[in-house]
């Protein structure tokens, strides 16, 4: 439970002169910490975020996609569009809470778009090896009717490169946000003892048996302790 | 400089239409316009404003725009997949990723605005700075007949008069990073791969979501 405690700790001293200051007094009195009253409810619905999303997300994820599959007569290519389309999800996340997302997007499919764009990528560069040829060596590919050149390359664009960014995207946004929701975290933002005063704060390893079963049970967690991104904004 | 340029290109493919491009696109040293020299102070400004910056918060919301304002310049030299790059990946996601670590941190309420002055660092960053200044002599200009862009047709020419012979796409930066230099690709879609298995680690997860 405490690992989540130890990585805010780690935050804040990353924070040099900032966290330097104030780890000198143990409480408040350093500086004034204003996290529970500017950070406000953990998440806000904002009428206005949301209804501007709902219109820009579609175009944006076409944008990305397009940038994406065009890649090969105009200016762009899978990292770009994948990390567009990764940024449309951000958008979501942003509008319509973190742990929604979440729920909406599972772990398999961030998953999947990571491992099965290597795979992609990595087959096809093995392809032309095993047929005889150099790595990636495209114009062995078994492309009835087509270029091989011309399509292994978008092959590689569209399904291996793109995948491979966006997941990975989306998977670091979740996992960076994943101590938003008090669920197998420690104690929700407001009621944790900042600065390690608190006891489990001073041992912050040595915990690795209670992480595996925080995921399987998404609904406990957003239902009492929704996404705190309102106040990041 | 055409001149030099042409027979190579003319040579290397022949009926292709990327070839007429090679050939009108003509180096010019311009001056420096009124859009770029505002841009340019633009991101002078927000970088400064970033380092400087008391409350982190800010200085990352001031990053996300040096990071536009860089993704404006790249498209101002025409280099818009780099700008593309530069605007999705710097300016949105880097900010979207630093804002979520922030709101985890506790927020210090600062006085003043901004940092005070650091001189040591002040004199090491300066001295960089000076460092770099000199080299900027030996720097072509911009569109210069002299750059090693245009001076060096059988590498660059090369790739502009031969990437729709033998790839098949329009798009030269794709070929390169796809065909040309594909290998060298892969490396780096495992890095981005690699990226993200080591941030599972470090936060001790299992899964993503």
């Amino acid at each position: 439970m405490s690992d989540a405690d130890a990585s805010d700790r780690d935050a804040d001293a990353g924070r040099g002169g900032d966290a330097e200051t104030a780890d000198v007094d143990s409480s408040a009195s350093a500086g004034r910490l204003d996290s529970e009253t500017r950070q406000g409810p953990p998440y806000t619905e904002s009428q206005v975020i949301m209804s501007t999303v709902k219109v820009v997300a579609p175009f944006a994820f076409t944008y990305g996609l397009f940038v994406t599959f065009h890649g090969g007569g105009s200016p762009g290519g899978g990292f770009q569009g994948g990390a567009i389309t990764a940024a449309v999800v951000f958008m979501i996340a942003f509008a319509f809470g973190i742990e929604s997302t979440r729920q909406w997007l599972a772990n398999t499919v961030v998953v999947a778009l990571a491992v099965g764009g290597t795979l992609v990528f990595a087959g096809l560069g093995l392809v032309p090896v095993a047929r005889g040829g150099a790595f990636l060596q495209y114009d062995l590919l078994p492309l009835p009717y087509l270029d091989p050149v011309k399509y292994g390359m978008e092959a590689v664009e569209i399904v291996g490169i793109a995948p491979i960014v966006s997941g990975v995207l989306v998977g670091l946004f979740f996992v960076l946000a994943r101590g938003f929701n008090g669920e197998g975290s420690g104690p929700p933002i407001g009621e944790r003892g900042y600065l390690g005063s608190t006891s489990e704060d001073a041992e912050p390893a040595a915990d690795g048996t209670d992480e595996t079963d925080e995921t399987d049970d998404p609904n406990s967690g957003s239902a009492g302790q929704p996404a705190t991104d309102g106040g990041a904004r | 400089m055409t001149g030099a340029t042409a027979p190579v290109a003319i040579d290397g493919v022949g009926s292709v239409s990327s070839v007429t491009f090679v050939t009108s696109v003509t180096p010019v040293v311009a001056e420096i316009s009124a859009i770029e020299a505002s841009l340019f102070a633009f991101v002078v400004l927000t970088a400064l404003a970033t380092a400087f910056a008391r409350d982190v918060l800010a200085a990352v919301i001031i990053f996300g725009a040096y990071s536009l304002g860089m993704a404006a310049l790249y498209t101002f030299y025409r280099a818009p997949d780099v700008a593309l790059t530069e605007a999705a990946v710097s300016a949105g996601v880097t900010t979207v990723l630093l804002l979520l670590t922030l709101a985890k941190t506790t927020r210090i309420d600062h006085e003043a605005a901004f940092e005070s002055v650091n001189y040591p660092a002040a004199g090491a960053v300066g001295l960089l700075f000076a460092g770099l200044a000199v080299t900027m002599a030996d720097v072509p200009a911009v569109g210069s007949p002299d750059a090693p862009v245009w001076g060096n047709p059988d590498v660059s020419q090369w790739y502009l008069a031969e990437t729709y012979a033998r790839t098949g796409v329009e798009n030269t930066v794709m070929a390169v990073l796809a065909a040309f230099r594909g290998f060298d690709t892969f490396g780096e879609a495992v890095v981005v791969f690699a990226a993200g298995i080591a941030a599972l680690i470090v936060l001790r997860r299992e899964v993503f979501a």
